[in-house]
């Protein structure tokens, strides 16, 4: 299973390419809001660029957020088995709503299927 | 040319290779066309074989679908041989997805489609997009149950992968393994002739 961990930046974060021939399947978030500057609302981000298809022959690059936690300030959030559902078919990224937050760290673990 | 093997009722003897073997016999029934008569009516021996695995994978958002062309033509992914001492023995499986796959050879010409004129696969009605339709579970990525058999210059065959309703977007995973077999002809002893596979040409499927 892999896992990274990154603290969180203005930009929505990178936590693994696509695997073109199969789909992510997160299966651990840790949001240490510890040392951050305020509450943290953290989205999982799902990112890729469809196929074309009878209905759009030439798609364009899609976002489609998959996860979204809001994390107090001070606390530490940990989530599993509510992530097994959860699937990223293109590019795993995390962002955060507020501009960046460099003492807000989120790891995240992840299979592939 | 195209084979769909049931899950087994049960297990009860040692496995059986899936796949064409070095001694395998095949043999080609004279429905195949003339244009193929390179293979039409003829049996032959496979000297050797060479496995070749292959996935490819579409990102498909719901209601909406993509056609595979399996041939060499323009938008096609290459998976017939191109030679015609050559069968390529395909094994398809697919990854979960909330998929619906319907095969046609050629274009527009239905593979799995009953007597009654209008029962066809028809991806706009609630119910015919069901009718003929495969779904991963009927060949899973790792027990594959779906063969297809490709010669040379062979009409192409495209399978409509079609992402129904309950999904913003899915990904496809076709999971292949492409035999690719040797033939030589033989004339067949009566014993060779009852242990050879018998390759049936599309047109025979659809009755």
């Amino acid at each position: 299973m892999p896992s990274i961990m990154h603290a969180m930046e203005s930009t929505n974060v990178v936590f693994a390419t696509q695997k073109q021939n199969a789909k992510a399947i997160p299966n651990v978030l840790v949001v240490d809001n510890y040392t951050g500057s305020g509450t943290n609302v953290i989205t999982l981000v799902d990112r890729f660029t469809p196929s074309a298809t009878n209905g759009t022959a030439s798609p364009s690059e899609t976002t489609v957020n998959r996860l979204r936690i809001t994390v107090d300030n001070g606390s530490l959030e940990i989530i599993g088995d509510e992530l097994k559902n959860i699937e990223i078919l293109g590019q795993t990224e995390v962002s955060i709503a507020t501009a960046m937050d460099s003492g807000c760290y989120v790891t995240l673990g992840w299979d592939f299927q | 040319m195209i084979e769909y093997v049931p899950s087994p009722m049960a297990t009860v003897t040692s496995g059986v290779p899936k796949l064409l073997q070095e001694g395998s016999y095949v043999r080609f029934t004279d429905k195949w066309p003339v244009e193929l008569n390179f293979v039409s009516g003829k049996t032959f021996l496979i000297t050797k074989t060479n496995e070749v695995p292959y996935d490819l994978h579409y990102i498909i958002p719901t209601n909406d679908y993509t056609d595979v062309d399996f041939s060499n033509q323009g938008d096609g992914v290459n998976l017939y041989p191109t030679e015609t001492n050559t069968l390529y023995q395909v094994a398809l499986g697919f990854k979960p997805a909330n998929l619906l796959a319907d095969i046609y050879i050629p274009a527009g010409e239905y593979c799995q489609r009953l007597q009654q004129p209008s029962m066809v696969p028809t991806l706009s009605s609630n119910t015919l997009r069901y009718l003929g339709a495969f779904k991963p579970v009927d060949s899973p990525y790792f027990d594959k149950r779906m063969f297809f058999y490709f010669v040379y210059h062979l009409e192409p065959l495209i399978m409509r992968l079609y992402v129904d309703y309950g999904i913003d977007y899915d990904k496809v995973v076709l999971g292949l393994t492409i035999n690719k077999c040797f033939l030589q002809q033989i004339s067949p002893t009566p014993e060779q002739l009852s242990k050879a596979k018998v390759l049936h040409y599309y047109s025979e499927l659809r009755w």
